[in-house]
C-alpha cells in the first residue's frame, strides 16, 4: 500500500496537468475524454487511500464506485450524445 | 513518514466495515444524491448551452480553482495521517495532523472569498449567462458542505484534545475524515467542470 504522501503526490501532479491540458488544448476534441479519465483515477485514489473502500461494507464500496463513475461517464456521453440529450431534455423541460 | 500508511487494525482486517460509522454514511450517501442531481443540470445545461460552456471557462480564473483543489487534497493528506497516527497509537501526531487538516482546510473559503471577489471585479456575476449560473449554483453548494466540514474538524479537534480518541476507539475521528474525503471528491469532480473544460 502506498504511503499517504505518494497518493497526495499523484493527486497533485494529476490536478496540474488537468489545468495545464485544458490551458493547452482547451479547443481538442479528445479533451473530455482525457478529463474524464484523469476525474477518475483521482477519485479512485481518495476512495481506495484515503477512504479505503475495499476495506469497506458492499454498500458504502458501490455508493462510491457509482458517485466516482458518474461524471466521467456523463462527459463521455455528452461528448458524443449532447444534441440528443438536449433534444430529449428539452421533452421534458418543455 | 514511514507510518502514513492506512492500514487496518488487527481486529478489523479481513472482515468489510464501515468507515466511521453508519451515521455519517447516512449523511454521506445524501450528499452524494444531492451533488449527483446538481451535475445532472450542469451536464442538461452544457448539452443545451455548448458554446456558453466552451467559453465560460476562459473567464474564470484557473488559478483559483487549482490552488482550492490542491487545498482540498492536502488538508485531505492530513486528516488521513491523523486517522493512520491514531490507529498507531500516536495521539499526540494524530492531534497535530488533524490541526493542520483544519488550517489547510481554512484556506478553502479564504480562496473561495478571493475569487468571488475577483469574479464580481471582472463583471462575472450569478446572472452572467447559463454558464456562470450553473457555476456559482454548484460551486456555492459545495462551499456550503466544505464549511459544515470545517465545522466537524474544529468539533473533532476539540474532542482530540481532551482524549475522546485511542488506538482501540477513533471512529469519531474517522467518520469526519470520510466526509472531508467524500467532500474531497465533490470538488475533484466540480474542479474541470469550470477550471478545464472550455
Amino acid at each position: 500500500m502506498k504511503p499517504l504522501y505518494v497518493v497526495w503526490l499523484l493527486l497533485s501532479g494529476l490536478t496540474l496537468l488537468s489545468v495545464a491540458l485544458g490551458q493547452g488544448f482547451h479547443s481538442a476534441n479528445w479533451l473530455p475524454l482525457l478529463v474524464a479519465a484523469i476525474v477518475w483515477v483521482k477519485g479512485w485514489l481518495v476512495s481506495r487511500y484515503f477512504i479505503e473502500t475495499q476495506l469497506a461494507t458492499p454498500f458504502i464500496r458501490r455508493l462510491v464506485a457509482l458517485f466516482i463513475a458518474f461524471a466521467p461517464l456523463a462527459l463521455v456521453i455528452t461528448g458524443f450524445f449532447g444534441a440528443s440529450i438536449a433534444r430529449w431534455t428539452a421533452l421534458f423541460i418543455g | 513518514m514511514a507510518d502514513l500508511v492506512l492500514s487496518p487494525g488487527p481486529a478489523q482486517a479481513g472482515a468489510p466495515r464501515v468507515p466511521g460509522n453508519k451515521g455519517i454514511w447516512a449523511g454521506i450517501t445524501c450528499e452524494f444524491i444531492e451533488f449527483l442531481v446538481l451535475f445532472i443540470v450542469y451536464f442538461v445545461a452544457r448539452s443545451h448551452f455548448p458554446e456558453e460552456f466552451r467559453q465560460g471557462s476562459t473567464h474564470l480564473s484557473p488559478w483559483a480553482g487549482t490552488v482550492i483543489t490542491l487545498v482540498m487534497i492536502s488538508s485531505s493528506l492530513c486528516i488521513a495521517a491523523s486517522v493512520a497516527s491514531i490507529r498507531a497509537g500516536r495521539r499526540r501526531v494524530s492531534f497535530y495532523w488533524l490541526l493542520a487538516g483544519l488550517v489547510v482546510a481554512l484556506g478553502y473559503p479564504l480562496a473561495k472569498y478571493l475569487e468571488f471577489r475577483w469574479n464580481m471585479a471582472h463583471g462575472i456575476h450569478g446572472d452572467s449567462g447559463i454558464f456562470f449560473t450553473v457555476y456559482y449554483y454548484l460551486t456555492i453548494n459545495h462551499l456550503v458542505h466544505a464549511f459544515w466540514g470545517i465545522l466537524g474538524i474544529g468539533w473533532v479537534l476539540v474532542r482530540h484534545y481532551f482524549g475522546a480518541y485511542s488506538a482501540e476507539d477513533y471512529s469519531g475521528l474517522e467518520a469526519l475524515a470520510c466526509y472531508w474525503h467524500a467532500t474531497d471528491i465533490i470538488w475533484l469532480t466540480i474542479f474541470p467542470f469550470f477550471y478545464v473544460l472550455a
